[in-house]
């Protein structure tokens, strides 16, 4: 069964926003395209448009040639068009197999379902991701009790249980982690010669390289280019998304020796994912974590930020320190900015001026003076380039990229000493990311130390003095200078011995 | 390394807290009234229990399903008043059994008046059906404006004292309530309810007619409402238009006591059927513990709320505990 879908010059307001003024999209069984685009650009609208999430309000959809409606998921799904949704669309009480096949249960004797069979038929999916879980998913577990990687292998596995003849994946290797993606990628081979067409959105151009066919590029709601990825080049296409050029060539901060005092010490670390972390880092240091996902580097940081609880020594400027509440450790100058935005991030339904200063009200008096709230608060967003249409807007018109900033900007209120960052440039566009290594490395030189754990291997040879790798719960390998390489970054996340270690 | 987690032991057996209550109290009672087990005492008990019971299963389907119904209490008042003034004390068993049939159609329409307004309309679930219950009550008062009226004494008798196999008639009634559930709960729409109420949004994205079911709660409320009036109508053989204001109250109280969460999408119909019989048993408690009825609502109010408390108490201790653990040495 084949499938051609055209989407032409479609316009999507949402309230005064305009999110699509002229959307395009061509897409043809057993091709992959990539959908591209900036924060903000109006991928995700694109995709809610092509599943029926949302009506667009001018433009035609084609389908194999004819002109069709969608007024809701459900007559895009009769069409065979099924979507891995970014924010997953998952419900956590319910179980692995519940969840996969809601909606097309089998069905024995007086309509009952078939548990047994939806067991089964959940094993079958499961196996297609066999050997890529670090605990064994069960089809009956529940949904909120997975880690995130898991959760998205499920939100994909539903997607395909529908058999679908159009698969979108908005961001589906967001949580995914290198031995995934890479299983990811091969089904997505496997489903193209099943004549399956794949949309493909996606923040991390090496995957796009790697499993795109075609592309097309959205800037501000417009697509500005498509073609094939066989005739563009990582720059051109990045020029084409930012019309700014050369942005993944930040400068790597001087890769001068630091010669000055220790001031983080850390010995013998352990929580429930970490198994003994030792680390020294000196002042003024940018050092990277590194690893695959869930490795513990979400608690190495939060024990830091006295946000978890944890055993082991901790010493910072030379005396010993054990936080058990965050705010003991913004007493100290520690920051933390986390890996779920949405959730840790940010009041996201409040203000830019609340969430910028919420860290930061107690030293604007008992009555506030808000007039120098607004002012600090106008300054920061200045210095970070925040695009905004004011301080009173809630956080949530904001696009990530810029959301992010909110969050860094709230932390950098305090003049912080030691950042902890939790991913930062997730699910942020590539111009905002360049802004954020400017400003990281401009940090550091300003004496302020940085311990930034990121999913994309690049940003961290790019960017770091060095690199601690994560394996299990311990630090596998440490890497710096001319051992600081990708190929180095991407074994020691595997758990491969090298000898490139220093 | 496994770790003990309240939440996903709630998530998964709901009905455990309320088990654990119901036979406390059932100890408790059995204590201060020996005869609690016998058949009379049986009987007498659980046909007072079983209008509370059969709300709360409504409560428990939209609750389930992500809302709330404040308005069942009007319901139970109407279909009382609509039995009272139509079969009267001398009325037939017929014209009674007529008027059964209309109370669960007036049910019936009282809860689909709820669902249009909050699934089609997408207003509050707990305003619209706050909204409504006085337009229910109001209701009530317009077709018996004073007390009085009643069914015939034999259809009363019949509620009160039947007991096939020795048993309340109450258990009987409950064991169809839990096998329909059974049912429900094993069809799609039981996977339905389930979705909509844990997260609407995924649901829809999933093509769950999410309307749909949510419309349907509260017509399910309605008609166990009208289930309830008819039950307590019975009891008492009279008509009166506040009867249902004190249950809504209960209601939810069962099913909060049952393990459901209020947020929805977790929990069932057993927990709350208990909820409710612990919510009856507490009542007994009080009047043989010979506690002043000027302590009565006190009392009650305490032991639910640390009924309700227990398990936020129960997670607090354990992060106490884990946090002494991360001491150094």
């Amino acid at each position: 069964m084949t499938l051609s879908l055209s989407a032409q010059n479609v316009v999507k307001r949402y309230g005064g926003v305009v999110a699509l003024s002229d959307g395009n999209l061509e897409v043809n069984s057993g091709e992959v395209v990539a959908l591209i685009g900036a924060n903000g650009s109006g991928k995700s609208t694109m995709s809610k448009v092509i599943n029926g999430v949302v009506v667009l309000d001018r433009g035609q959809l084609l389908l194999d040639g004819k002109p069709v409606q969608f007024n809701s998921p459900h007559d895009a799904k009769q069409m065979g068009i099924s979507t891995v949704f970014q924010e997953l669309s998952l419900v956590p009480q319910m179980t692995v197999a519940d969840n996969i096949w809601l909606t097309r249960e089998p069905l024995g004797p007086g309509g009952v379902v078939n548990r047994k069979m939806v067991t089964a038929k959940t094993e079958e999916l499961l196996a297609l991701f066999a050997g890529t879980f670090k605990i064994d998913l069960r089809p009956d577990a529940l949904v909120s009790e997975l880690p995130p990687d898991e959760k998205q292998i499920v939100e994909i596995l539903k997607a395909v249980s529908f058999n679908p003849r159009l698969l979108i994946l908005d961001e589906a290797t967001a949580s995914l982690d290198s031995r995934q993606v890479q299983r990811l990628f091969e089904l997505v081979a496997k489903w193209k010669t099943q004549d399956k067409a794949i949309v493909f959105v996606s923040h991390r151009m090496e995957e796009i390289f790697r499993i795109a066919d075609r592309y097309s590029v959205l800037r501000n709601g417009k697509t500005v280019g498509a073609g094939a990825m066989k005739d563009i080049t990582e720059n051109d296409l990045v020029r084409l998304m930012v019309d700014k050029e050369s942005v993944f060539s930040f400068s790597r901060a001087a890769a001068q020796q630091n010669q000055k005092p220790v001031c983080l010490e850390i010995k013998d670390l352990k929580t429930a994912t970490l198994r003994g972390v030792e680390i020294s880092v000196r002042e003024g240091e940018l050092v990277g974590i590194g690893g695959l996902q869930g490795q513990g580097q979400r608690d190495l940081l939060l024990s830091l930020f006295g946000d978890i609880s944890f055993a082991g020594s901790i010493q910072y400027n030379g005396k010993p320190v054990h936080f058990r509440h965050p705010r003991q450790a913004m007493k100290h100058g520690f920051a933390l900015v986390p890996g779920d935005r949405a959730r840790e991030g940010l009041l996201y339904i409040r203000s830019i001026l609340e969430n910028m200063q919420l860290p930061s009200w107690a030293r604007y008096g008992f009555l506030l003076k808000l007039g120098k709230a607004r002012q600090d608060a106008a300054n920061m967003g200045n210095s970070l380039n925040l695009k905004m249409a004011g301080l009173d807007e809630p956080v949530s018109s904001l696009s990530g990229g810029n959301a992010q900033k909110v969050v860094i900007g709230k932390w950098l209120m305090r003049q912080p000493s030691l950042l902890l960052l939790d991913d930062p440039t997730k699910g942020v566009d590539v111009g905002t990311k360049a802004e954020f290594y400017e400003l990281l490395t401009r940090l550091c030189e300003e004496g302020k130390t940085i311990l930034f754990y990121s999913s994309d291997d690049d940003e961290l040879v790019g960017l770091c003095d060095r690199v601690l790798v994560l394996h299990d719960g311990k630090i596998q390998t440490e890497l710096a200078g001319a051992a600081l390489t990708k190929e180095n970054l991407v074994a020691a996340s595997l758990g491969v011995e090298h000898g490139g270690a220093q | 390394m496994k770790r003990f987690n309240l939440n996903a032991l709630m998530t998964r057996n709901p009905a455990l807290f309320a088990l654990i209550l119901l036979v406390l109290a059932i100890v408790v009672n059995y204590i201060l009234q020996p005869n609690l087990f016998a058949r009379d005492t049986l009987n007498s008990n659980m046909r007072v229990f079983l209008p509370i019971i059969l709300l709360s299963v409504g409560q428990a389907v939209v609750i389930l399903g992500g809302g709330i119904d404040i308005s069942v209490g009007g319901i139970v008042s109407i279909v009382n008043t609509i039995l009272a003034t139509r079969v009267g004390l001398e009325g037939s068993p017929e014209a009674m059994w007529q008027y059964v049939a209309v109370s669960l159609l007036a049910g019936v329409l009282a809860g689909a008046i709820n669902g249009f307004f909050i699934a089609y309309l997408r207003l509050q679930p707990i305003i619209t059906t706050y909204a409504t219950s006085f337009l229910y009550f109001g209701f009530a008062l317009f077709i018996l404006p004073n007390p009085g009226g009643g069914i015939p004494a034999q259809i009363a008798s019949l509620y009160r004292n039947t007991s096939p196999l020795g048993l309340p008639l109450a258990f009987y009634v409950i064991a169809i309530v839990l096998g329909a559930w059974w049912y429900i709960r094993s069809t799609r729409y039981g996977n339905y309810l389930f979705a909509v109420g844990g997260k609407a949004q995924a649901a829809y994205e999933t093509a769950v007619p999410v309307t749909l079911v949510q419309f349907s709660t509260y017509v399910i409320s309605g008609l166990m409402a009208a289930f309830s009036g008819i039950a307590i109508t019975m009891l008492s053989g009279s008509g009166n238009a506040e009867i249902g204001s004190a249950m809504t109250l209960n209601s939810i109280t069962a099913v909060v006591i049952g393990g459901t969460a209020m947020s929805g999408g977790v929990g069932g119909v057993a927990g709350p059927i208990m909820g409710a019989i612990t919510l009856g048993l507490i009542q007994n408690i009080i009047s043989f513990a010979q506690i002043n009825t000027w302590w009565e609502t006190l009392v009650k109010a305490l032991i639910i709320v640390i009924a309700l408390a227990t398990p936020g108490i129960i997670n607090l201790f354990k992060i106490t505990s884990q946090r002494a653990i991360g001491r150094p040495e």
